[in-house]
């Protein structure tokens, strides 16, 4: 089985240990060398807060558990702060193929909810695998050329 | 999968770096070497209206690709200061910028002026033809040989050329093909 971010994004996120609710899900940051998800933004605004992927002990369908409301924290860095801003958020970007063609908008994100692993991106009609991810940011996603 | 551009669809696009996925730069204009028919590399403006000039340059062998959409580098590291890049990108010699020049066949005859060039893009960039104006006003599109003839005022090309002349760039793909194995090359 493997999640969507949009599906995902509004998603609770509960403690483990106390059962409270801490928030919603608003931005799922990726480390696009290692195609894998770094960590969760939870909340907007001035609250928002960041958990790191190894903190979270269950992606449900229904719910995101986190070990501990201590594992919360508030952007500590210009990079956290941009993350927590949604200013990395993926979907919504433009494309570029490494031949500097446009493909289109990044749509979607489908990862692997046990280890977090980035399995496809869908942009527009299409679908490209993770390894074909090179860059990500402010400007675009990089990916490389469709053979042909 | 290489297709054609003008010079002035190139001019304006962004520099954009694959490992970053930031606009780091945009294309003010190309430098290109008309006997050897190969860009050299591109200069650069900063992002953003009316950002100004950016002093680094883009040698033609740091640049990953030209698209339709960006001019792909591998990192901002790729743009450097002209101090350090080729003479003929930093200090372009006088009287290279052939737009306006007549372009004449061997035989003496005038097929028009040249209104830009034509970029073979996808991967490195050649220059395979010229954007002319034509004497009746109208737009032709030549193939180039790899080398020709090149004075401050006009270039000469080969006599055949002018069967060549094709009035849109998708013609003009072919006709370059055909056009240099006719003259025997590649």
């Amino acid at each position: 089985m493997s999640e969507r971010f949009a599906a995902a994004s509004g998603r609770r996120v509960v403690s483990r240990t106390s059962a409270e609710e801490l928030g919603k899900l608003a931005h799922v940051v990726v480390d696009i060398k290692r195609r894998q998800v770094a960590s969760l933004v939870v909340g907007k605004g001035r609250k928002a807060a960041l958990i790191d992927w190894d903190q979270v002990s269950g992606f449900g369908p229904d719910a995101v558990m986190i070990a501990d409301e201590g594992a919360l924290y508030s952007p500590r860095d210009d990079l956290e702060r941009d993350a927590a801003d949604g200013k990395l958020e993926l979907v919504g970007k433009r494309v570029l193929s490494d031949k500097g063609n446009e493909l289109g908008t990044l749509t979607d994100v489908a990862f692997d909810p046990e280890t977090g692993a980035i399995e496809t991106i869908v942009v527009g009609a299409g679908e490209a695998p993770a390894d074909s991810l090179l860059g990500a940011g402010s400007f675009a996603v990089v990916v490389r050329s469709p053979a042909g | 999968m290489s297709l054609l551009v003008a010079g002035s669809a190139i001019r304006g696009l962004p520099v954009v770096t694959i490992g970053g996925g930031e606009d780091v730069a945009e294309v003010r204009d190309l430098i290109y070497s008309p006997e050897a028919g190969r860009l050299v590399g591109l200069t650069l403006n900063k992002r953003g209206f009316l950002a100004g000039r950016r002093r680094e340059v883009l040698p033609a062998e740091t640049i990953h690709a030209i698209g339709r959409d960006a001019v792909m580098v591998d990192d901002e590291a790729s743009l450097i200061m002209p101090e350090d890049s080729p003479a003929e990108l930093a200090a372009p010699p006088e009287g290279r910028d052939v737009t306006g020049n007549e372009v004449l066949t061997e035989a003496g005859a005038s097929l028009g002026r040249v209104r830009d060039v034509v970029v073979l893009v996808g991967s490195v960039g050649e220059v395979v033809g010229y954007e002319i104006e034509t004497a009746s006003g109208g737009t032709g599109y030549i193939p180039l040989p790899a080398q020709l003839a090149v004075s401050g005022s006009a270039l000469v090309v080969p006599e055949s050329t002018r069967e060549f002349v094709e009035d849109d760039l998708v013609g003009l793909g072919a006709a370059v093909d055909e056009f240099r194995s006719r003259l025997g090359m590649k």
